[in-house]
């Protein structure tokens, strides 16, 4: 394991900062995510106040021009962390097999946590990028339109003949707990990695941040569903 | 009467040819107070002398008898049977070259982590034979204390994932043992120098924070706070430094 003085690990040396700069970047650009998802819940949540305040909510984001900046600048910060985050993962077989054995053997929770964060990030990954896809194609956001794609029950309602499978709910449900659990999860490592808090107390609060940020996710879901079910047949899409 | 304990114990000795990797159980009765340490030597005497295990203080001070017990870095001789189940399984550490059975070489990977990390107090001033130590301060002394209690067992290194599958990751032993220089005010290093050992993937940077070492310290060494330290020292320095790059291209 000594470190050869060969002609990389010379000219690595003498850009000495980048490990730096690049544990920095997907610490930050993690933080950054986490506060977008746990606001962006929030203004979700508005729709169990009343739907008004969710359109409202929605048109001042246009307005204000911070959904035009936000997305692309989210999308941006996404491909960052996935790109950094990723040289830390175990990425060749016999690295997740040597992953998978060892936290199996020591049975040791943050490191079962940990796995769990790899498998997440694939689902939010994925997920993240149909939802947007879904968003954008029916912008602008409103109320009743959020409550019908919420409520569809097929990726394209009728053609799958008498088959209805609440595909979105499930859809949501998994993204929202994929989504908190690598995010919540992800702050507790970094604030492990750099804090000064004692990680257990830390882990009783990220969690409970977690269980407030899905419940809120389920009632607004919920809440879509009822919306949903109220419109006239066929949906008023405004 | 005792229990009776059934170790299932890995067997594998790479200098005999043809040998082949297997678990071999050994029954034997427990007693009162008996820990894995005395179990071991038990077996050793009265079953099969041919297995091999390190140890030597049996007091949790050398830091030899290292081992996966049911699959989690511990010590031997800090382990009491009777926290474990009548049947478990005893493993030689990870990541260290394996000599024998449940013996590891240590020792190669400990001087190599060493020698990487300076590990030794780098002063200028010169010894004077004649006059008295320079004090230092309590609080000062049991910090330094603190991480100097690790006795190199290797437990956090073979508890780490990212030691598992990085062979030149430093570890938590590594950081720690950076850190207990950095706090010691008789190293003269600048913090650009601490940087240069230990600021890249392979040392503070590397680490995951997966705690695997925090939990699992036989010594309880605060791992976390130690490590972020290191981590938070690393990152302020590196941000005030100026590296020269080599153009390649």
């Amino acid at each position: 394991m000594e470190l050869a003085k060969n002609l990389q690990t010379t000219i690595n040396r003498s850009y000495g900062k980048t490990d730096l700069y690049v544990d920095l970047a997907q610490s930050i650009s993690g933080v950054l995510l986490i506060g977008f998802l746990w606001m962006h819940m929030l203004f979700v949540a508005t729709i169990v106040v009343s739907p008004d305040l969710f359109n409202r909510l929605s048109i001042g984001l246009d307005e204000y021009y911070l959904a035009q900046v936000g997305i692309p600048a989210t999308i941006l910060l996404i491909i960052i962390h996935i790109f950094l985050a990723l040289r830390r993962a175990p990425v060749r077989l016999r690295d997740m097999r040597i992953t998978y054995r060892m936290a199996k053997m020591m049975n040791h929770f943050d490191t079962w946590i940990w796995v769990g964060q790899v498998v997440s990030a694939l689902f939010v990954g994925v997920m993240a990028s149909i939802h947007l896809w879904i968003i954008l194609g029916a912008w602008p956001l409103r109320a009743a339109t959020s409550a019908m794609r919420v409520a569809s029950t097929g990726p394209a309602d009728h053609t799958w003949g008498g088959f209805a499978f609440p595909f979105f709910i499930v859809f949501y449900v998994i993204f929202l707990i994929a989504g908190e659990y690598h995010g919540g999860f992800g702050l507790y490592r970094i604030l492990v990695k750099w804090g000064w808090w004692d990680r257990h107390t830390m882990g009783w609060v990220l969690k409970g941040i977690t269980v407030v940020i899905v419940g809120l996710g389920i009632a607004a879901l919920y809440t879509f569903t009822q919306i949903a079910a109220n419109l006239p047949a066929g949906g008023v899409i405004q | 009467m005792g229990r009776q304990l059934t170790i299932s114990c890995f067997r594998y000795n790479p200098n005999i040819p043809g040998d082949k990797p297997r678990m071999q159980d050994y029954k034997l009765e427990e007693h009162e107070g008996m820990t894995l340490f005395v179990a071991l030597n038990e077996i050793r005497e009265k079953q099969d002398p041919t297995l091999m295990f390190d140890f030597v203080c049996r007091a949790a001070i050398c830091g030899s008898c290292a081992m996966l017990i049911n699959g989690r870095p511990r010590l031997a001789c800090k382990t009491m049977t009777s926290m474990l189940p009548s049947r478990f399984t005893v493993m030689p550490l990870p990541v260290f070259k394996l000599i024998g059975d449940l013996a590891v070489d240590t020792g190669t990977w400990f001087r190599d982590l060493q020698i990487r990390a300076e590990a030794w107090v780098h002063t200028n001033k010169k010894f004077d034979f004649n006059a008295l130590e320079v004090r230092m301060e309590n609080k000062t002394c049991e910090e330094i204390y603190d991480p100097e209690q690790c006795i190199e067992c290797g437990c956090c290194v073979a508890a780490c994932i990212t030691a598992n599958i990085r062979p030149d990751f430093i570890g938590a032993t590594g950081i720690n043992r950076v850190y207990r220089f950095l706090i010691d005010p008789r190293d003269e290093r600048s913090n650009a120098e601490y940087y240069e050992v230990i600021g890249n993937e392979d040392g503070t940077f590397g680490c995951v924070g997966l705690m695997a070492c925090d939990d699992l310290c036989p010594k309880d060494i605060p791992l976390q706070q130690n490590l972020a330290y290191v981590r938070r020292k690393m990152a302020a320095a590196g941000l005030k430094l100026d590296f020269k790059g080599v153009k390649t291209s």
